[in-house]
C-alpha cells in the first residue's frame, strides 16, 4: 500500500508507511490470484457439463466461473481503478518478506498445479468420458460430457491463453472478454457448425426435426455479422 | 492439450471417419426397409448426407462468406446465396429427376414397382448383395459432385 500521511504532535507532517505484514498478505493474496483462477476454470468446466452441450444458460454456472477467472487473472489491472476512486490501492512490488507467508504461498500454488490441475481434473474428465457412454445409454447426447472432458484437460492451455490476452491495461478484464468472445465466436463456433451438420443428418435419418440443426449451423458461421447487423440496428 | 484442438478433432472424427462409415450402416438399414414396403428414403438420404459432411459444412461456408465477416449484410447475402443455389442448382437437377418419373409412369412402370412384392423382393435381393457398390456407388457421386456448390 501507498505511504499514508498523519500529523505528527508539533503539527508538521510526518510520513506512515503501511505495516511490512500488511502489505505481505496483500502480496500472499495478489499470489493467490493465479491459483484462484485456476481453480474456477475447474469449477468451469464442472458447470460446463450441467449447461453445455446444446444449451448455454447466461448468467449460469459455467459463465459465472469464466467470469471470476477472467478477474483472477486481471486483478492488478482491476485494482489499478481504485486510486482514480480516491482509495489508495497500488499492488505491493516485491515478494513476500515473512518466511511462512511465502511458504504458503507457495504451498498453495504448488497444490493447486500439481494436484487439482494436473492430477485431480484429468480424473474428473476421465469420469465425464464414462458418464458420455452413461448418457448414450440413458438416451441421451454424450456430447455435453465430452466437451466438459475436453474442457477439464484443457485448464493449463486455457489459463495461458487467457493470460495471454491481458494487455496490462486497467481496461484488461474487459479486453480479454472481449478477446474470449472474439475466439469462441471465430474459432470455436465454426467447428461446431460442423458439429450441426452431423446432428441434422442423425436427426433428418430418424424422422425428427432437423432444420432447426442446419439454422444454428449457419447462425454459428455468422455469429460475428449478426453482432454486427444488431449494432447496426442501434445506430 | 488444448480446448481447441480436442473440439476441433472430435468433429473431425465424427464428420469424417464416423459418419461415411455409418453410410454403410444406413444405406444397409434403406435396403431392408425398402425389401419390407416401409419408407426407405429418410434412411437412403442420411447415408448420401454422411458421406459428405465435410461437404455441406464447406457449402455453408460457402454462402456465408461472400461478404466480409463483419459485414451486417452478410446474414441477407447468405440466404440470398443459398436461395440461389436452390434454385439455380438444385431445382433443375430436381427437374430431371421428376422427368424421369413421369417418363416411368407414362409407361406405366411407377404401377409395378411399388405393388408388385415379387419385383421388390428380387431388387431387394439384388441390392443387398450390392450394397457394397452402392456404397461405393454413393462415395463416387459425392467425391466427383464437388462443383455443385
Amino acid at each position: 500500500m501507498a505511504a499514508s500521511q498523519c500529523l505528527a504532535p508539533r503539527g508538521e507532517v510526518k510520513e506512515m508507511t503501511n505495516p511490512p505484514m500488511l502489505e505481505d498478505i496483500s502480496r500472499l493474496l495478489l499470489a493467490l490470484a493465479a491459483p484462484a483462477a485456476l481453480l474456477c476454470l475447474l469449477l468451469a468446466g464442472i458447470a460446463l457439463r450441467r449447461e453445455g452441450g446444446t444449451n448455454f444458460s447466461l448468467g449460469g454456472g459455467f459463465s459465472r466461473w469464466m467470469f471470476w477467472t477472467v478477474v483472477f487473472i486481471t486483478l492488478p489491472q482491476l485494482l489499478s481503478w481504485f486510486p482514480s476512486f480516491g482509495v489508495p490501492a497500488t499492488p505491493p512490488s516485491g515478494g513476500i518478506g515473512i518466511g511462512w507467508m511465502a511458504s504458503v504461498a507457495a504451498d498453495l500454488t504448488n497444490f493447486v498445479t500439481n494436484f487439482v490441475v494436473n492430477r485431480l481434473a484429468p480424473v474428473l474428465a476421465a469420469f465425464f468420458v464414462l458418464r458420455a457412454v452413461l448418457d448414450v445409454a440413458d438416451g441421451s447426447s454424450p456430447l455435453g460430457s465430452v466437451i466438459a472432458a475436453m474442457f477439464l484437460l484443457s485448464i493449463p492451455s486455457t489459463a495461458s491463453l487467457l493470460r495471454g490476452w491481458n494487455n496490462s491495461t486497467p481496461n484488461a478484464t474487459a479486453d480479454v472478454l472481449a478477446a474470449l468472445w472474439t475466439y469462441v465466436v471465430s474459432q470455436i463456433l465454426p467447428i461446431a457448425a460442423g458439429l450441426a451438420i452431423i446432428a441434422a443428418i442423425w436427426a433428418f435419418w430418424q424422422n425428427r426435426r432437423w432444420m432447426h440443426y442446419i439454422a444454428a449451423a449457419g447462425g454459428f458461421l455468422m455469429v460475428a455479422a449478426l453482432w454486427q447487423l444488431i449494432r447496426r440496428m442501434m445506430v | 492439450m488444448s480446448f481447441y484442438n480436442g473440439f476441433l478433432h472430435l468433429t473431425n472424427w465424427l464428420g469424417n471417419v464416423i459418419m461415411p462409415t455409418m453410410a454403410g450402416l444406413l444405406f444397409a438399414v434403406a435396403i431392408v426397409r425398402y425389401s419390407k414396403g416401409y419408407p426407405w428414403n429418410y434412411s437412403m438420404w442420411a447415408a448420401v448426407a454422411a458421406l459428405c459432411v465435410s461437404g455441406l459444412l464447406r457449402a455453408m461456408e460457402t454462402f456465408s462468406s461472400q461478404l466480409a465477416w463483419n459485414d451486417p449484410d452478410l446474414v441477407w447475402n447468405a440466404l440470398l446465396n443459398l436461395i440461389n443455389w436452390v434454385g439455380n442448382v438444385f431445382l433443375p437437377v430436381y427437374a430431371g429427376s421428376q422427368v424421369v418419373l413421369a417418363a416411368a409412369t407414362y409407361v406405366n412402370v411407377g404401377h409395378w414397382m411399388p405393388g408388385s412384392a415379387w419385383l421388390r423382393h428380387l431388387t431387394a435381393a439384388g441390392l443387398c448383395l450390392l450394397a457394397s457398390g452402392v456404397l461405393r456407388l454413393a462415395e463416387f457421386f459425392v467425391t466427383n459432385g464437388t462443383s455443385g456448390v
